[in-house]
Order: structure tokens, then sequence, then C-alpha cells
């Protein structure tokens, strides 16, 4: 797996600061995606173990962090290792909140539940899912780039059995 | 009058110079002296008239009263003299101006006096005319250190006479009757007489917005002050929990919010949220709602900024019963608390002057950065601070008395009504002397960073022992500082200088002698104060961290930013979490940068690149206002307003998130 992007802090990937780790290899290839180069599964940098510890040693020491946002390319086409790694990451962080992005549909990934997807799905607190859409565009929405896209409470949706839309903590 | 400093080789050479600085002037020629000052414009009729006057009077200060050992400094680049302009007559710096004794007593503004106000929209409109009177006593800011108390009990008497006038309409009572002292809060009133005390509290609301927002309007719109200039007006409000308080707040938080006439942001007056445990921190807490709509604010508009009431620094005479002993400070960050006679509150007094030591000038003659030598030199460094610290504190001194000797009518309002404390006791003609000594002389610094690059090699941020160095060095200069109060028996503080001017003009004459000096002269400016630089990349929570202690130390005021990247207005969580952080780290004054676009097509309010993601309209076509801020103040569009090397700084800011 490689990685073509990493920010210790961020507040345009998900509520509160986050650390956004960015997975190469998308085949969605939405049109105007705003990162094509970032299809590509060989693009960016090689998430080594070495790399793994760094993140993972930012995130812990890093008192104002709210959690970690995991997006790509679509993280969902490395399944496992983005598995491997939420379980590495909570060993030394404790439960640390989990949002991903992913162009798969909500109802798609929990279609198998045996899947590498699903269980990818289920480590996440929160999924921000849907192709980008270029005609459904809108530059004011929160953490999204088209109207399609949902933010998705990973965990109450699957205990309900129902879609249920994240609500923030805080509004201005 | 004798030449101090025989710089001339004759008559013909001085006349020169004084020829050549109308020149500069009148020609615009110089765009460094007029841009000097990022809210004025330079380039005006009334600005270079105002360049005029002080240009010569530098001129003068420099040639004919400085002590020579000044001017010497100054020449050395280490010792930087702020307002020079303003040395010879003696004007003093700035202060806070206690609005609740002028408004409940009446006052007079020269032309006329001004009877005590009967309603809150009145008392805001004269809060305006009160800043605007006073600025011209003075060269530096103007403040109000607890407006929501000040201003509180206006919204009483507009509320009281609602009510009566709601008894009337709603024949729920007698209007002449006695009801008590009838406010806001009377649960009482509320159940006796419901309708009237309804309508009184709406139209109360409603005429205490109205009244906010004409304030904010008109401390954007007086250019008053010398030079077509808008007063340099700062309010501080946040802690009084009464209704009225509490409606004072929140209608000063949506007029600015809602911006001014076609919905820009507001530039005045700085507004600074005072924030205390027990009182707006928690959600049980009464004002913690208009903490959250503080930050809201500032999400939007970038103030107000917070100040930190639980700060060590800031406890010591914080009296729970006289909200003047609040800590709160001018917009820039200058700090005025402590006074060794006695008046250790805030309002009726303030900073007097300041001195700056250029701290990079002194790293580079001492340290190993241009290869002199394999291990700084501490010893010459620190005997040569001090040497450097004794002239600035001299020349402190020797501004002091011609300040002193200043009869009460030069500062005109400022005395005769006793904004400055006391100063109604003053006859016109009586030297203002024993009543100024309430207020602080400040030795400030700039370059920390680049200073420790050029002794050691690397900056605060970079390495643990060059930190403890670092911090070494401040307090030491805070040690020369209190050592100096006792010595003098004045209030001496040490200052983080805010480096409008100043940021770019030590470094330009540091090329010319030591050229480009990796790390250390490389930039157009050196970093502000003892901040981590701007174009160094690092955490929040370790910028936060590493700059608090320093705050401690500075107790003539300092203050921390965050650079955000991205739009702070959609994520209020992680805005309220950095600014809560800030507070626990006991960062005494602290605020959040994050870039404000608007676009002039569509209005468009938020981060633009090259293009506007609402309605693309390209920068090359329409104009695009980027906000920034600069010294604490804002200025309405940095890439007109700014020096050259404060767009520099501006340019080289790392987004800490």
């Amino acid at each position: 797996m490689n990685l073509c992007g990493y920010y210790p802090e961020s507040i345009n990937e998900g509520e509160g600061l986050r650390a956004a780790i960015f997975v190469s290899g998308c085949r969605h290839y939405c049109k105007g995606c705003f990162s094509p180069a970032t299809w590509n599964f060989n693009y960016g940098e090689p998430f080594t173990p070495e790399r793994e510890q760094e993140i993972i040693y930012d995130i812990v020491n890093n008192p104002l962090l709210s959690g970690v946002t995991i997006l790509g390319g679509d993280p969902f086409f490395s399944s496992p290792e983005v598995s491997e790694f939420i379980d590495h990451l909570r060993m030394e962080a404790g439960p640390i909140s989990v949002w991903i992005y992913s162009g798969y549909k909500y109802e798609e990934l929990i279609e198998n539940t045996d899947s590498d997807e699903f269980h990818l799905l289920r480590r996440c607190q929160v999924l921000v899912d849907g192709k980008f859409v270029e005609e459904l565009r809108d530059p004011s929405l929160l953490y999204r780039g088209s109207s399609n896209q949902r933010i998705i409470d990973v965990q109450h949706s699957l205990s309900e059995r129902t879609i249920t839309l994240w609500e923030p903590t805080y509004t201005f | 009058m004798a030449l101090l400093n025989r710089v001339y080789s004759s008559q013909e050479q001085m006349l020169d110079e004084v020829i050549h600085l109308g020149e500069e002037i009148v020609e615009s020629s110089n765009l460094e002296v007029l841009r000097e000052n990022a809210n004025l414009n330079g380039e005006s009729f009334s600005g270079k008239m105002s360049k005029f006057g002080s240009e010569y009077a530098k001129w003068y200060a420099n040639n004919f009263v400085m002590p020579e050992q000044l001017v010497q400094a100054i020449k050395d680049n280490v010792v930087y003299v702020h307002d020079l302009d303003q040395y010879a007559i003696g004007t003093t710096n700035c202060i806070f101006i206690p609005f609740a004794k002028l408004l409940r007593e009446g006052f007079n503004t020269g032309n006329g006096s001004v009877r005590p106000p009967t309603s809150i929209m009145t008392a805001m409109a004269l809060v305006a005319i009160i800043f605007q009177s006073q600025q011209n006593a003075q060269y530096g800011g103007v403040s109000a250190n607890k407006l929501d108390y000040d201003l509180a009990p206006y919204v009483a008497k507009s509320f009281n006479k609602y009510f009566r006038k709601g008894l009337g309409y709603f024949e729920e009572g007698d209007i002449e009757s006695e009801y008590g002292e009838v406010s806001m809060g009377r649960s009482d009133l509320a159940e006796l007489y419901p309708k009237s005390f309804t309508y009184a509290l709406k139209e109360t609301e409603a005429e205490t917005l109205q009244a906010s927002e004409s304030l904010i309007h008109n401390l954007n719109t007086m250019s008053s002050r010398a030079g077509g200039q808008i007063p340099f007006t700062s309010i501080n409000y946040g802690t009084d929990i009464s209704p009225e308080g509490q409606l004072v707040i929140s209608s000063l938080l949506t007029a600015t919010m809602r911006g001014l006439g076609s919905g820009e942001t507001p530039i005045f007056p700085i507004q600074i949220f005072k924030c205390k445990q027990g009182i707006n921190q928690n959600p049980e807490e009464p004002n913690y709602h208009l903490f959250l709509k503080a930050a809201e604010c500032s999400a939007k508009r970038l103030y107000p900024n917070f100040a930190n009431l639980d700060a060590p620094l800031n406890m010591t005479y914080y009296d729970p019963t006289n909200p003047d002993t609040e800590f709160a400070t001018m917009g820039c960050r200058t700090r005025v608390v402590a006074d060794r006679f006695g008046r250790n509150h805030l309002s009726g007094k303030g900073n007097l002057s300041f001195n700056t030591i250029n701290l990079v000038k002194l790293g580079l003659e001492h340290g190993i950065v241009l290869g002199k030598r394999q291990e700084a030199d501490e010893r010459g460094f620190y005997k040569e601070l001090k040497h450097y610290m004794d002239i600035a504190m001299e020349g402190l001194l020797h501004r002091f008395k011609i300040q002193s000797v200043q009869k009460a009518k030069a500062s005109d309002f400022m005395m005769r009504e006793g904004v400055w404390e006391g100063g109604e006791h003053l006859g016109p003609e009586d030297a203002v002397g024993d009543l100024i000594k309430h207020g602080s002389l400040s030795i400030g610094f700039i370059g920390l960073a680049e200073c420790m690059k050029a002794m050691y090699g690397k900056h605060h941020g970079e390495d643990e022992a060059v930190y403890n160095k670092a911090y070494e060095l401040i307090s030491y200069m805070r040690t020369y500082c209190d050592t100096q109060c006792e010595r003098h028996n004045l209030n001496i503080t040490l200052f983080a200088t805010p480096a409008e001017g100043l940021s770019g003009k030590f470094t330009k004459r540091d090329r010319v002698t030591y050229g480009t000096v990796p790390g250390v002269v490389d930039r157009e400016y050196y970093t502000n104060s003892f901040h981590i630089p701007v174009y160094f990349s690092l955490s929040a929570a370790q910028k936060i961290k590493l700059e608090a202690r320093f705050h401690d130390l500075c107790n003539a005021g300092a203050i921390s930013y965050i650079e955000l990247n991205g739009n702070a207005r959609s994520n209020p969580a992680a805005f309220l979490q950095i600014i809560k952080y800030a507070l626990s780290e006991n960062v005494s004054y602290f605020s959040i940068n994050h870039p404000i676009d608007r676009c002039s097509a569509c209005g468009f309010e938020g981060i633009i690149g090259a293009t506007c993601p609402s309605c693309n309209s390209h920068e090359n076509d329409v104009h695009i206002r980027r906000l920034r801020r600069v010294t604490g103040y804002l200025t309405g569009d940095y890439q007109t307003r700014f020096n050259g090397a404060k767009q520099a700084e501006v340019r080289d800011r790392v987004k800490h998130l």
C-alpha cells in the first residue's frame, strides 16, 4: 500500500482536528476528480512499518487531535491493509475516532459482511460515501464535494440496520 | 537649540536631508515610509500631511533631543525607538478608558459638554465619541477593558423606559409608581406585569443590537485620527453575568458577525473576549453560551481574540468583586495591570512608551553562524545585551522626563476629563508627571528565533537545548526590567513587541551589514517577539506549548497565534478545541489566524484561490479582497496596505493545520 498524502493536522476532513491519511489507488475514476494522479496504486510513498510508526507516534503525541481521517484514492481498495493500520493505531492510541471516505456507497459496503470492505467499515465511526459527481458539485457542503455524498454515522447505522446521518457536535 | 549629535559636516548637508524628507513624501517615492502603518493611507493628502509632520519630528528628535548614546544605538541597528515622532513633544502611548465613570458623570469634549446617557443607544454613541476624543490625546491604542460592565446600566435604563411605557400601553400598572430598581433580571416584575415585561425585553434587545451595529459602524468610519486614520480601538468583554451585560456581549457579537454595510468584516474595534473559569468556560457556567458565540464570531470575522483571565500572570491582582482588576488588553497585546504606586487595576492608565531590542543583530555578532567561532560567545552576548538594554532604559527615562513636564492641557481631554485617573484634579498648567508614573515603560524585543539560529545554529522550535537557552534569555530580560523597577521606582515591563513597522526595518539594515545569512537574514523580516517562525512547520499543540511559557515572562504583553489552513467556519469543534487548549496551557492572549477572502463579484466569503469557488470569477477579472491580520490589527487588503516585509511574512506563514 502507498500513501499519497499525510497531514498531521487538518480541519478540512471531518469534525475537530484530525490527522488526514491519503491512501493511493482508486478505480472509481470520477469525472472532475480533484486528484486523478492518486488513482494509481503506485503513486506516492510506500506505507512501510517505519512510516506507520511515525504516523502513529504523531497521532498519539498530539493532544489536540479528535481522531484520524482516511481518504484516498479510495481506502476501500486497500481494505485489509487499512484495517490492519487502524488496529495498530488503536493498540497505541486507544479507542480513537476514525472517519473514512469512499467512492462506494454504504449499501455496497455492507452487502457482504464477510468482505474485507465490510470489516474495514465496521472499524470506523463515520463514512463519507459516494462518487464525486461533477454536476452536483457544491463548495458550500461540509466535508464533501458533491451533494449526492452523505456523511453517515457508521456504528449507529449498523446497529439500527438503517442509515443514520452523522450530526455535528457543534454548529455555528 | 544646540545640535546634540554632530554628524553633519555642513549646514547645507543638513538642509539637503530635510529637503529630501519632503521630496519623498510629495513624490510618494518611498513606499516603505508611506506604508509604515498598515492602517494609514500614506498616499492620500491627509496621510502625506501627517507624514510631513512625523518625518520632520523624527529628524528633530534624532538631531536635537535624544541622548547621544541612544541615537548611536539606533544607528547600530540594535535599539528601535517606537513612535519617535512623538518623542520630542512628550505624548504618551495608550490607555484603558474608564467608560463607566465618563458615562456616569458626563464629559466635555472641549467644544461642548455631554450629559450622562439615559439609554443604551445614546451610551453606545457616546462610547464612539469618547474613543474619538481620547484618540488624539495620545498616539497609541484606546481600549475598553470591560465594556459589558460599563454599558449594562444603560441597558437597564432603556429597559426601565420600555417597561413603564408598556405598563401604560397594556394598562398593567401605573407608569409613575415606585417599582424599585427595574432591571431585566426582576422575575417578580415579569410575573406581575407579563405583557409590559416581555414588551420591554423585546424593545431593549432590538435597541441594544441597533446600538451595537451603529457603534461598530462608527468605529470603522470616523477618520478622526491624525492623517485620516481610524482610531485604534479595542473592546474587551465576556465576564458580566447580569442579563444586561450579557445582552451587550451578545449584541456586539451579532453585530460583528453581520458585518458592515455590505457584509464585510469590520476592521475595528479589535474585540477581545475575556475567558474565565467559573464564568464562561464550561457548559454549566452562566456565560458559556457567549463564549461559544465568541468562537463562532471569531471563526467568521477573525475577532474576538481571547484573553485568559486564569493565566497565573493575570490572576495576581484579580479581585472577583472588581471587574476593573480583570485582565484585559489593548488589541495590539499591550498589557498594563500592576502598578507599584497602588493602582492595580486597568482603567485610567496605560503604557507610556517602549523601545525594542534587535536580538538578531546581537546573535549575529556573538553566535556561530558567521563562521567566526565554533561555540557561541554567550558572555559577550549578554555583556552587549546589557549594554544596549541600559541604553534603551536610559532612553525610556529620558523620554519619561519629557512626558512628565508636559502640562495637563497638552493632553487635553485625557487629563481634563480624568480619562487618565486623577487628571481631573490637575489645573491646565500643571505638569502630569505625578500621574503618569502609574503607567508603564517597556522594553521590547524582536527576533528571538533568528537570534537563536545565529547563536547556536537552530531556533527554539527545533531543539530543546536551544529552547532552554531562549527561555533563559527572555527570563534575563525580564529580571533586568524588574531590577530597573526598583532602581528607578517606576513600572518597567518586558514586552513581546508587536512588530508592524519594525519587522522589516532591522532586517533591511542587517542585510546591508551581513549580507544574506541562511536561516537568519534570508527573509524580509524578523520573527515577531518569541514566536516560533511562521515558516517553520510544527503542530498547533506544539506551537502553543512552546510559546506559552514566554507569556508569563512578558508582563507588558504578548500574543500567540495559530494559523489555520482551511475554512474555520465549517469546523467549530476544531476551533473551540484549539482555543481551549491554548487557555489550558496558560497562554495569556490568543487568537487564531485564518484566511478570509471576499469575492467582490458574488460576495462569497471564505477561502478563495485564483478563482472564486462560488461564482468562478478569476482574480484577474474581479477584485478578491484578502483580509489578514498584522500586529494584532486587521487591515483591509494586505496586498495594498502592508509594507514589503509584512507581505512577505504573510506569504511565508505555514499553516499549522
